[in-house]
């Protein structure tokens, strides 16, 4: 340790953001975060008002997503710490590095029941990777690089510091002298490489399943390569959408419960499944028991607990995939399963000519990606514009699609946008959302609004809660049961009050227009597009169903 | 109704002797799908090194829990003491 200046733990937390390369954070000050917001004041990190410690923690969320890096948020005690957890819980669901920083109140309080006073400490086990509470100040600079360590280590996820306000406000003498402190607990077993080169050579309807971890491993090259070289057809779920060349000629698309028929037959005839970072999630998986009953596994992860979690495996190579992947590469001979599945995925390719003049969801998310620049960013919500949005629109990287994959969050996709657009001031970010979930984080329309953040937001309209609407159609006797939501606001003049540009179309012939216009706004700008609320999402693969057992239409 | 045939497992687990660790371990081991059937907890005060002797029961296999608290931030390892491994049965 060595000798300093005097800062107050407020100040020092400021120091070590910026030591790791911290330039923006997102929050929303209180009486228990009082002395880091007066520290704020002084320090070079730009804070980014929300309005609602939620749209905080997914701004975060869609900051690091964007770019590859941390997120951080800033609440205050009691009711803006508990606003974090949804945020936190979905960023352990899809594995995303975030730091929330929480006002506490003072050490002699806590138990007290004091005013603004929750144990988010013990609330934030079940929704974080770790978490910390830092009650002696010469504990916290320590904590604090822990805290970025813990989130970017292994399997990235969400880590919590809850810092009373005696200790933001107590004098820090002593600073670390080096940054060593977090113990190195990667162990991982030998990896099965031979046993899955053996595999692999003797598979002769290999599939490659790709999962969002190719994202956050920063493989996408090598897995991309690995496709190309050995051409072997691939399915991605829906956080690896763009982990593959959407152009890759053995490409087949999402599989699961809303995947392409040909991205479900072929993994349910395929006597290989090759996984990479992906976890046999039970939307991707259907009946557990029957997916993909003829394939032997061997699957790639930096998780141990993901092995043989829920698919037994044949060989595991564990750790980092960018450098396990290349050595798996080798010349397959399976011309025949190549030809047989571009022949389906041809016979089975979506379909836009939808009768009527009604605008088609599919249709105006496919018109989107084909006229957005190269690069756009795109987020959703949830419900069936994000699936419609998975299976229509083209990613040409996994940072390029955000989406709520494992918490399947309503009121994601518009703070989430912000976050990325703040993170990526050059691309183009677009929210696809829907009328049920935007009214979700509707508030954050006013941070848009407040730092002139360029945001589109494509509102798919059916004034229902549309996949829930069409779940009790298909499995609940059409008993329709509080999901109509035809009483919606005005969504034009709601933007216009956020002085957000916005635009109502109810027509096919209004749909290449309106996208033009949108995207050709230098400014945020809401596109309303009225659907007819009886379209439902196709394919589907009922509950506890086989992948190959889905629905068409009805 | 059905048999469950519910397994019983001791776990050995040591851990840095940090805030919440014990709450950390109990969380997991809940939400992870085991009964607790009983544990001891003692902290050597020279090292800081908790060991938490822990039995549970499930029908899930126990490697499912051991990789679970092994990812937690402060476990130093978990081993089972097969010795001790025991099926019972209950009705559900």
């Amino acid at each position: 340790m060595t000798e300093s200046k005097t800062l107050t733990g407020s100040s020092l937390l400021f120091e070590v953001l910026q030591e790791h390369g911290v330039q923006h954070v997102f929050g929303y000050p209180g009486g228990a975060i009082m002395p880091i917001y007066d520290a704020l004041y002084d320090s070079d990190v730009k804070h980014f008002l929300c309005r609602h410690e939620q749209g905080a923690a997914f701004s975060a969320v869609g900051y690091a997503r964007a770019a590859g890096t941390v997120g951080v948020c800033f609440a205050t005690s009691g009711p803006g710490a508990t606003n974090l957890i949804t945020g936190l819980a979905d960023a352990l669901a899809d594995s995303i590095p975030v730091v929330a920083i929480t006002g506490q109140v003072p050490t002699a309080a806590m138990g007290s029941d004091a005013f603004q006073e929750i144990d988010i400490f013990g609330l934030s086990l079940a929704c974080t990777k770790h978490s910390f509470q830092v009650t002696d100040i010469n504990e916290l600079e320590k904590v604090l690089h822990q805290a970025f360590e813990i989130a970017l280590e292994g399997r990235h996820g969400p880590v919590l510091v809850d810092i009373p306000k005696d200790i933001q406000l107590a004098a820090v003498t002593q600073r670390l002298d080096k940054l060593s402190h977090l113990k190195n607990k990667v162990k991982l077993p030998l990896a099965d490489i031979s046993k899955a080169l053996d595999l692999l050579t003797h598979a002769k309807q290999p599939i490659l399943y790709v999962g969002g971890g190719v994202g956050m491993a920063n493989a996408v090259e090598e897995v991309r390569d690995f496709a190309e070289k050995t051409g072997m057809p691939s399915v991605s779920t829906l956080k690896g959408l763009g982990a593959i060349n959407p152009d890759n000629e053995n490409y087949l698309g999402m599989l699961g419960m809303h995947g392409t028929k040909t991205a479900n037959i072929a993994v349910q005839q395929c006597d290989l499944l090759v996984v990479v970072g992906a976890r046999f999630d039970d939307r991707v998986t259907g009946k557990l028991d029957e997916f993909a009953p003829n394939a032997k596994v061997i699957h790639f992860d930096i998780d141990t607990a993901e092995i043989n979690k829920r698919r037994a495996v044949d060989a595991a190579i564990l750790g980092d995939l960018k450098g396990n992947l290349p050595l798996l590469t080798t010349d397959l001979k399976i011309s025949d399963w190549q030809q047989k599945l571009q022949q389906m995925s041809t016979d089975f390719a979506w379909r836009y000519d939808h009768p009527g003049e009604n605008i088609f969801a599919p249709a105006v998310l496919k018109t989107v990606s084909d006229l957005m620049p190269s690069n756009t960013c795109i987020t959703t919500d949830v419900g069936q514009h994000q699936m419609w949005a998975a299976q229509h629109m083209s990613f040409d990287d996994p940072s390029n699609f955000l989406t709520s994959g494992g918490m399947g969050t309503m009121g994601f996709g518009l703070p989430a946008a912000i976050g990325a657009q703040i993170s990526r001031p050059h691309d183009t970010v677009i929210a696809v959302s829907g009328d049920g979930s935007i009214m979700m984080n509707v508030q954050e329309l006013a941070t848009i609004k407040r730092y002139q953040i360029p945001v589109k937001v494509v509102l798919i309209d059916n004034a229902k809660l549309g996949m829930v609407r069409q779940w009790q159609d298909l499995f609940f006797d059409g008993r329709l049961s509080e999901t109509d939501l035809s009483d919606n606001p005005d969504f034009v003049m709601l933007a216009t009050a956020f002085e957000i540009k916005a635009k109502l179309i109810t027509k096919k012939s209004e749909v290449d227009a309106a996208v033009k216009e949108m995207l050709d706004h230098d400014g945020p700008y809401l596109l309303q597009v009225k659907i007819d609320s009886a379209e439902n999402v196709w394919p589907l693969v009922p509950p506890n169903t086989a992948n190959d057992k889905m629905m068409e239409g009805v | 109704m059905n048999a469950i045939t519910l397994n019983k497992y001791q776990l050995i687990i040591m851990a840095d002797d940090k805030q919440v660790v014990l709450e950390r371990i109990l969380q997991v081991t809940r939400y992870r799908g085991f009964l607790i059937n009983g544990m001891n907890a003692e902290v050597n005060t020279g090292n800081n090194i908790a060991t938490i002797t822990m039995t549970v029961s499930s029908e899930r296999p126990i490697s499912l829990l051991v990789d679970q608290i092994n990812k937690l931030i402060d476990i130093k390892g978990v081993e089972v003491d097969n010795s001790s491994a025991t099926n019972q049965q209950h009705s559900a």
